[in-house]
């Protein structure tokens, strides 16, 4: 608990800088660790639907160019989150059945998941500040 | 309650189990409407048919090639066929018009240097987008997608294996069979199955084709040795007989003339024997020179395949629920409303006999179907007068009659034919050679001299076609022409000009201004 507020803290700094900075420290062990491909329907059910943790869902595609915008800029931000949230990369032409299934239509789309529910959702390309409202709120929810 | 067969229920989201009766009642089908083949055809009949708010299911399936190769939903054309071709084609015409560039001031170092790899990813990507984009369609107008290989049971009952192997049983009041076809292997030729690839592979190599023979003598075979060509690389075309065969003639060979000055190679009147594997991993190939009766032999990267394409229709069984077919050609015999010889059971596209093998016809009959079964409609589909282009590297664009068919029918004396050589303006500055652009009109001789034919070659056939069709199609006049302005300065504005006839003897060469 004490530990979230301290985040919770961390994540209000104004100064972007040394949020930046403190990230970094952290950021890329971090990063390996909350950020993963997934691998078909099983291993989505496994570390997505039944993560104890909240998971952004990123369904990108190789021939979608704001895609190659959107995840490394979305994946900076949740290395930050030093494992608060995980990230999962879903491409669409390999788990097409699955993008189908979570209604997607246009990439990128990604999905804030928590308890298995999809609890917020994005379509196309954002700002760093707009990614960040959008974790912190699946965070703080 | 189950029928006395039992449908076996299926796993997975394939919720696809109909019930089937024993001997007697009708079967209580599942889906208003299946369709087997997600092609051009195929998609456009469901969606159409959902449109109504039917019922309706696509099953969609690609065998993979003996390379190996498969791909996405969207058919032949949209996955083997003219979108990637034509990004190809374009890929070609991007190399002449650096040429062509430095002649209008730009500054550009030659040789200009192509890379396959970065062009295939392009093309495939979009392709691929393409794929995506149809599941998002059907989706979007909640027709059901199987990816399965379907064959018929009986004649409401189709059945088939996920990839996961479970089995899928669906059943449906409608039928339409829109699976298409694959190209042919040779069977007389050793190791042509083997170290052969055909058209199903090129557009998805990730490397270099390098240097290819391409074996065939249709549009599939000139429109791929042309792009190659174009790209760079040292492209044969080997032609047992003659090219093109079923288009006009005289444009037949004034487009393989043009790729003979365009740097493709032409072994003509020849045709292979067998294709061994060196140790160097090229391709030797012996081929039969019939006009020499010798027997030549040469080494290649690349042996292509285009010799001719086959209806998909081995796996459907067919003959359980007696769906005719030609004993020659294997296609399906449909009648003018696209219904075969069993009924409820219907067929567009490739799959079809006498029908051209064309995206557009086989969309255009695949909705109409759909609007006469599920439309109160009793509109039939038009096979007259198809415009189509072959995207060579000087592309040939017709509508209509051929020379050849036009005689045939009416008589030489009944028709008068008009003609020229002409040179379009961008060729001038750039001192490209325009020995083969050239158009002719099929006209009927006599009263109101009734348009039959439209020829045309030139850069941008199909858009210069396009226009002219819809003049056809309302059965459009030679003075009805003469009285139509030409755009200027265009190459499609020759067409409006067209004066010396054939029968003249007259030198048929036009100039601009």
């Amino acid at each position: 608990m004490a530990q979230r507020l301290a985040l919770h803290r961390l994540l209000s700094l104004p100064a972007r800088g040394s949020l930046v900075s403190q990230g970094r420290a952290f950021g890329t062990s971090a990063g390996r660790r909350s950020t993963f491909n997934v691998q078909d329907g099983s291993d989505f059910q496994d570390r997505v639907v039944n993560s104890p943790k909240p998971v952004v869902v990123d369904f990108h595609a190789q021939w979608c160019g704001p895609c190659k915008i959107l995840g490394p800029r979305l994946e900076k931000l949740v290395s930050k989150l030093e494992g608060k949230v995980l990230m999962a990369k879903v491409d669409i032409d390999d788990h097409t059945d699955l993008a189908i299934e979570y209604e997607v239509s246009a990439v990128p789309t990604v999905l804030a998941m928590k308890n298995g529910d999809v609890v917020d959702k994005f379509v196309g390309i954002k700002d760093e500040d707009q990614l960040e409202a959008f974790l912190k709120k699946l965070i703080g929810a | 309650a189950l029928g006395a067969e039992g449908a076996p229920r299926s796993g997975g989201g394939a919720a696809g189990w109909g019930l089937r009766s024993g001997a007697g009642a009708a079967p209580e089908n599942e889906y208003d409407l299946l369709v087997i083949g997600g092609g051009s055809g195929g998609l456009a009949c469901a969606k159409e048919a959902a449109q109504f708010g039917r019922k309706v299911a696509v099953m969609d399936y690609v065998e993979p090639s003996p390379q190996g190769t498969s791909w996405g939903l969207g058919g032949t054309c949209v996955n083997v066929g003219c979108i990637p071709k034509k990004l190809m084609h374009q890929a070609a015409l991007l190399g002449s018009a650096l040429k062509d560039a430095q002649h209008y001031g730009w500054n550009i170092s030659q040789p200009v240097h192509h890379t396959w790899s970065v062009m295939a990813q392009g093309v495939q990507n979009y392709v691929k987008s393409l794929n995506w984009g149809h599941r998002v369609q059907l989706q979007e107008k909640k027709v059901k997608y199987f990816n399965i290989k379907g064959s018929f049971s009986d004649p409401h009952t189709v059945c088939g294996l996920t990839k996961a192997g479970k089995e899928t049983v669906v059943t449906a009041d409608n039928i339409v069979i829109a699976t298409g076809g694959r190209p042919k292997y040779p069977m007389d030729v050793a190791g042509a199955l083997e170290y052969g690839i055909t058209s199903d592979d090129l557009f998805w190599l990730k490397e270099s084709p390098g240097k290819t023979l391409v074996v065939g003598a249709s549009y599939v075979s000139l429109e791929c040795a042309g792009f190659l060509t174009g790209i760079g690389l040292d492209t044969t075309v080997m032609m047992r007989s003659v090219p093109l065969r079923g288009f006009d003639q005289q444009m037949a060979s004034l487009v393989t003339e043009h790729m003979e000055s365009y740097g493709t190679k032409f072994l003509k009147r020849c045709f292979p024997t067998k294709v061994e594997k060196l140790k160097s991993n090229r391709l030797q190939v012996t081929w039969k020179n019939a006009d020499l009766d010798t027997e030549e032999t040469d080494s290649f990267d690349t042996v292509m395949w285009a010799v001719g394409r086959a209806p998909d229709t081995k796996t459907l069984n067919l003959e359980t629920v007696g769906v005719k077919t030609n004993s020659e050609t294997g296609k399906i015999i449909v009648d003018a409303s696209e219904a075969t010889s069993v009924p409820h059971i219907y067929a567009v596209g490739d799959i079809t006999e006498g029908r051209p093998e064309l995206t557009p016809t086989a969309i255009a009959a695949g909705k109409l179907l759909a609007q006469r079964l599920f439309g109160q409609s009793s509109e039939l589909m038009d096979y007259d007068n198809v415009p189509t282009t072959v995207f060579a590297p000087l592309e040939y664009g017709c509508v209509g009659l051929s020379e050849e068919a036009a005689v045939q029918r009416y008589g030489s004396d009944n028709i008068e034919v008009y003609h020229a050589f002409y040179k379009p303006l961008e060729f001038t500055v750039a001192e490209r050679d325009a020995t083969q652009c050239y158009m002719k009109m099929v006209c009927l001789r006599e009263r109101e001299q009734r348009i039959l034919g439209l020829h045309f070659i030139g850069p941008n056939a199909g858009e210069v076609i396009q226009g002219f069709a819809l003049g056809i199609k309302c059965g459009a006049t030679y003075p009805q022409m003469m009285k139509t302005v030409g755009i200027h300065p265009t190459c499609a504005e020759e067409v409006t000009k067209l004066h010396i006839t054939k029968r003249s003897g007259l030198d048929a060469t036009v100039t601009g201004c």
